[in-house]
Formats: structure tokens, sequence, C-alpha cells
């Protein structure tokens, strides 16, 4: 077939379309207003993971993490970075800091302890933190209900266990922890912050010491340590990070384990991941409902021109020919709702990036998987909703239309014409 | 005889469990009524080990040396006990643990941290963690003392082994008894009525820990094993107890035995 020929048929197609002007807007509107829905319920859905993720991440662990690599899942004292002899840790943050897409990297340790104060004693995991490596990272020091984070001698608790061993910031506590040497490592501490990152279990369990104290209390030398955490400038992009940051890591520090979140937030990733699936089932189900409308309209639309495809077949054009102008014109049909659903879903998209939407009037904060969710409901951009949504709608314009180009293929000319 | 095997009960088992733990006031007196199905015989036999470490009081220096896979240690200690009720264990060194003390009276434990100066009374749920990173449990430091009312003891072998004549028990748990063995066996020298070693078996019939005593010398007057090595199941790791210096009726009182005495070291 020639290409102008084929030209012809988009033309026609075209013509056909507006014929009944009335009818195709309502079509084309009701497609359109599938692919706004779906674009923004992606959004939505798509701004929930995201909110989801970043709690879940930013208030403590990081979107990647360095271990030795037995540290998990036993989580041994013993099980130091660099072994026995532990790494130079100011020259690892250093790299690990410069390497792209790298915000902030913090070194941690670990141990498991019993804070006392008067009577009272509560079970704490113990963490060795750097004040000023921490605040990129982790929200601890953003949290802060009252005084400052650790420095040397000092502890900061969260809100749950300063009610619980009822302390306040300057008061002193009793430390008790199995130390690294098989001693009972014991110490006074002062209180110098109380935290409440409100999720997670932190509040209740987290104590927070400078480095060297938690070193010299658990009987450690200074280079040994349990975990860097990371923070990332944009956590889509945590898996190319951490695979930078392993590759450098690797190169100073051979035999450390580095992961990202959504290796050792499995929870989380794997939310995450199902919220991903959903958005497809929604594109699914929207256009699925979409496609029965629209394949109703055209049946009609074609059953209408039954007589004018029978002369056209009359006068030798193809059965494949008559039924492509049908199929033309319902991808035409899909081009047009894509293009008007796009103006109306861009400005919509927009809006609500800049002005979530409140429901904390409805619902309050909650706790899911570790991340705290705020009853916000906002969008986030990505390239994938619009683009499946984009590709469903233009399908369901090409598959409705299937049915009635079959159709208008099948039918022999001489009955349309004989209107038998 | 009745009242005879009741007075074994009484004196019995600080050999039975060995020296250093009857330092450690491991070794003790059974209650009064002690039914079950000891052997007469075993009784007889314990009551002579015990006739060994007879003596109300007892000070002393003992050295421990943990081995694990992750660390080793070695630690200086001074002891104290009166019966076996009351003992009184303090750390002279390294520097780091210097002070460190642990109380025991009765079935009671607590431990004085002098850094934080701070006493803590073990609590029940404390008392199968180690003892000042031993392979020892705290829970050893009380329950040995109850060997005769838990276990029904029997000879399980009488005569000649690597030359030596020797006995040895079977220890198997009464039906009721708070104990974590499934068996306990122990071999005792006939000569001199030493224990040479006890081999403790959990519920799975698995041995889970030996402890094997060693060099028999004679300390404060009275011949005693003055090393004690404990090794876990797998035999790599260990602990050694060595006394350094025994002294037997020293003169303490019960009260000595105090919360005050624990947080003296410094």
């Amino acid at each position: 077939m020639s290409r102008v020929g084929n030209v012809i048929w988009w033309r026609m197609a075209w013509r056909n379309l507006w014929r009944n002007r009335r009818r195709t807007l309502l079509t084309a509107s009701a497609l359109s207003f599938g692919f706004v829905a779906s674009v923004v319920m992606i959004g939505f859905m798509d701004g929930m993971m995201e909110e989801l993720v970043s709690n879940g991440t930013r208030v403590v662990t990081g979107q990647v993490q360095i271990h030795a690599p037995d540290y998990r899942p036993e989580q041994s004292i013993h099980d130091t970075m660099g072994g026995r002899e532990g790494v130079d840790v100011s020259a690892l943050i250093a790299l690990v800091e410069a390497q792209d897409g790298v915000a902030g990297a913090a070194p941690r340790l670990y141990g498991g302890g019993l804070v006392s104060s008067g009577d009272e004693t509560v079970g704490a995991v113990l963490m060795g933190v750097v004040a000023s490596q921490e605040e990129a990272v982790s929200r601890f020091g953003h949290a802060m209900v009252a005084g400052r984070m650790p420095g040397p001698g000092e502890i900061v608790v969260g809100d749950a266990m300063a009610e619980t061993v009822a302390i306040d910031v300057g008061d002193e506590v009793v430390l008790v922890a199995p130390a690294a040497d098989g001693s009972t490592g014991n110490d006074l501490f002062t209180v110098s912050g109380i935290f409440s990152v409100g999720v997670g279990g932190f509040d209740d369990r987290y104590a927070l010491l400078d480095m060297g104290s938690l070193q010299e209390l658990m009987a450690m030398d200074p280079g040994r340590i349990h975990e860097v955490a990371v923070s990332v400038e944009r956590i889509r992009d945590a898996d190319a990070a951490a695979a930078r940051v392993a590759e450098a890591v690797e190169a100073i520090s051979p035999g450390l384990l580095t992961e990202s979140w959504s290796v050792f937030q499995r929870q989380l990733h794997f939310v995450t991941s199902m919220a991903r699936a959903m958005n497809s089932i929604v594109a699914v189900m929207i256009f699925g409902m979409a496609i029965f409308g629209v394949a109703n309209t055209m049946l009609l639309a074609t059953f209408e021109r039954r007589r004018e495809f029978a002369v056209a077949r009359a006068l030798g054009a193809s059965g494949g020919a008559v039924g492509r102008i049908v199929v033309y014109e319902g991808l035409l049909l899909g081009l047009v709702a894509l293009g008007a659903g796009a103006l109306v879903a861009g400005p919509i998209l927009v809006y609500l990036h800049g002005n979530p939407i409140d429901l904390s009037s409805f619902v309050g904060t909650y706790s899911f998987v570790g991340s705290a969710v705020r009853p916000l409901l906002t969008v986030e951009y990505s390239w994938q909703g619009p683009l499946a949504s984009a590709v469903a709608l233009v399908g369901t314009g090409v598959v409705s239309a299937s049915i009635p180009a079959w159709r208008a293929v099948r039918m022999p000319p001489a009955d349309s014409l004989a209107a038998r | 005889m009745e009242r005879m095997s009741s007075q074994s009960f009484r004196m019995r088992s600080r050999g039975l469990t060995a020296v250093a733990l009857a330092a450690l006031g491991l070794a003790a007196l059974g209650p009064e009524a002690v039914q079950g199905q000891t052997d007469p015989m075993v009784l007889q036999i314990i009551d002579e080990v015990d006739r060994i470490m007879r003596g109300e009081s007892s000070t002393g220096r003992m050295r421990m040396e943990i081995d694990t896979e992750h660390w080793s240690r070695s630690l200086e200690m001074s002891i104290w006990s009166l019966g076996t009720e009351h003992s009184l264990i303090r750390v002279e060194n390294p520097p780091r643990e210097a002070g460190t003390a642990t109380l025991k009276v009765a079935n009671e434990v607590w431990i004085y941290y002098p850094r934080a100066d701070r006493v803590v009374k073990l609590s029940p749920s404390m008392m199968l963690g180690s003892w000042m990173g031993s392979h020892f449990t705290n829970d050893d430091l009380v329950k040995e003392s109850r060997i005769i009312e838990d276990y029904d003891i029997v000879i399980s072998y009488e005569g000649d082994r690597d030359g030596e004549d020797v006995w040895e028990f079977t220890m198997t748990p009464r039906p009721e008894a708070p104990v974590i063995w499934g068996r306990i066996e122990q071999q005792i020298r006939k000569r001199d009525r030493m224990p040479l070693w006890a081999h403790y078996y959990d519920e799975d019939g698995t041995l889970a820990r030996t402890m094997t005593f060693e060099d028999f010398r004679d300390l404060g007057g009275r011949r005693v094993p003055t090393r004690m090595v404990i090794e876990p199941g797998d035999g790599e790791e260990r602990t050694v107890v060595t006394y350094l210096e025994l002294d037997f009726d020293v003169g303490l009182e019960e009260d000595f035995f105090s919360l005050r005495n624990l947080r003296a070291g410094r």
C-alpha cells in the first residue's frame, strides 16, 4: 500500500471520528477521566510509598549500611568491621561521603545494657554515635525534645525510656553493659538530652552515647564499630549509590558488606514492591471498565455505518482496509483522550505535589512497618504512572475498536446493502 | 539410721562439687527432710568427702582464667566463705574490674559494680547468665548447693580407672527439681576422696559441660584440688580456676557477708 493511500485511511478515520462530535467527545472524556484518575491515584500511591520509605530510612537506618559480613543477623558485639583490629573510621567515613549521591555517613557501635536510675532499671540498646556525623543520617539530632546530643560521659535517651526510669536532662544514670572482653562495663553517665522520634520502638529502647564513651564502657578500641549508616540524596537512587559505596569501600577495607535499604529493610521493600504492582492493577481495572464502554459506543458507530462500509467494499476496498479504518478511529480517539487527559492531569499533579491534602482531621499519624506515615495525601512525580496509564489508554482505544472492526470486516457487503 | 542419713545430707557435698565451687559457696546443706532413692553408701562417701573440706569459714585467693572464641582474660579474686550459705568474692585484678564483687547469701546473689557504685541483685531471669563472663552461670553459685535435694544419686561404677581406684556417681534430677541438667556424672578417687571430674549432660543426653579437678595439694592444712577446668560441651572454650591461697577456720561471722562489705572493695 502506498504512503498516500495510508494517509487517506487515517484521514477518513479522523473525519469519521468527528461525524458525531458529541458522542466522540463523551467517549473521549470517559477515557480522559480514566487517564486522570489512573495517573493521580498512582501518584498518590507513589507519594505514600516515598513517604513510607523516607520515614522508614531517615529515622535511624539510613538508606545504605556497611557492616562486617557476619554482623547480621546475630548482631554480636564481637562482629565489628575489620575484625578485632577494627578499621580507620575517619578514612572510611570520608571515603563514603565522597561518593556521588551520598548525603552523609555516620559510624555506629551497638551494645545492650541496663540503664538505671534510683530503683528503676530498663534494658536498652546502647548506640555509640558521633553527634556531628549523625546529623546527616538519622533524625535523633532533629528530634530532641530536651537538651542536646551526647558528648563524652553523656547519654541521650528516648522520652518513653526517660519516663520509665524517671530521669531528666542533667540527671545521672548508671549503665551496666556486657563488654567485649567478657567483663561487665559499668559507669555513671549524665543525661544530656531526650529525643522523641515517634516511631519504630526507638523512644523506649534506644540510648545514645558518645562513640568514645561507649567504646570505653564496652572495652573496645577506637577503630571498632559495627556499622556505617549512609544517607543518600535521592532515595530512588539508593541502589546505585550503594553500588558505588561498595566499590569504593572494597578498595580500602575489603570484605565489608554494603547493602541498600531494599535489603536491610525487607519488609518496607516488600510493601513498596507490592504497591508498585498494585499500580498496574489500578490501571488495568480503570481501563478494563473503559474498554467495554468504548467498545459499545464504537460498535454502535460502526453498525450505523454498515451500509457505507458495504459500499466501500463493493467499490473494491478490502475487508482489511475497512477494519483498519475502525481501528484507526479507536487509536485516534485514544490519542485525543490522552492529549486532553494530559492537559488536565498535569496541573492536578503539580498542584497536589505542592499542596498535599491533609487528612489529619480524619486519621492520626500511624506507624507502619517501622515507619511513620503522616495522613497527608501527596503525589510523587514519576514516569511510570503516566506512561503506564497512557499505554493503557491508547491500548483501550485500539482494543475496543477491534471488536467492531472485526464485525465490519465479517459483514458481507451484499447483506448490508440489502439491509438484511 | 534415718537420722544418720539426714545428718549426712546436712554435711555433704562440698567435695562432691569441688573445692572451687565450695569456696564460691556452691556446696551446701540439704534440707532436713530429703526423700528419694539416693544410695546410703553414696551418702556415706559424700560425708567422708565432705570431711576434707569441713570448716566453718575460709578465706583465700584464686585466679580465674577465661578463654573464649572472642576474648581471653584473667582475673584475680579474693574469696571469703562461711559454711555453705555465705560467700563473698571480690576482684583484685585487673584494675579495670578491681572492686567488682559478688555476694551470695543462701539463694540470693548480689553483684557490686564499683565504677557505677551500684549493687545489682540478680533476678531469676539473670541466673542462667554467665558469672563474670566465665563459663559458670550465676545459677551455679546457688544451685550446686542443692544437689542432694534435686538429684537421686547412685554409684554407677566402682573399681579401677587408669590405675586409680574410683567411684563414679550418676545423678538424675528428681521429677519436680528445678534444674537445667538432664544428668550429672562424677568420678571420685577412693584413696583420698578427691573428685576427679564431673560431666554435665543436658536433657537430650548431650554432654554440655565438663569439669576437671587437678593439682591436688595441701593448702591451709588440707588437701584440695587447687585447679579446676570447666569446659562447655564443644571443648573450644574454657575457664580455669586456680587456688593461690586458702585458709580455713578464720573466724568469719555471718554479719561479714553484708551488702556493706560487698561495697567495701574500693
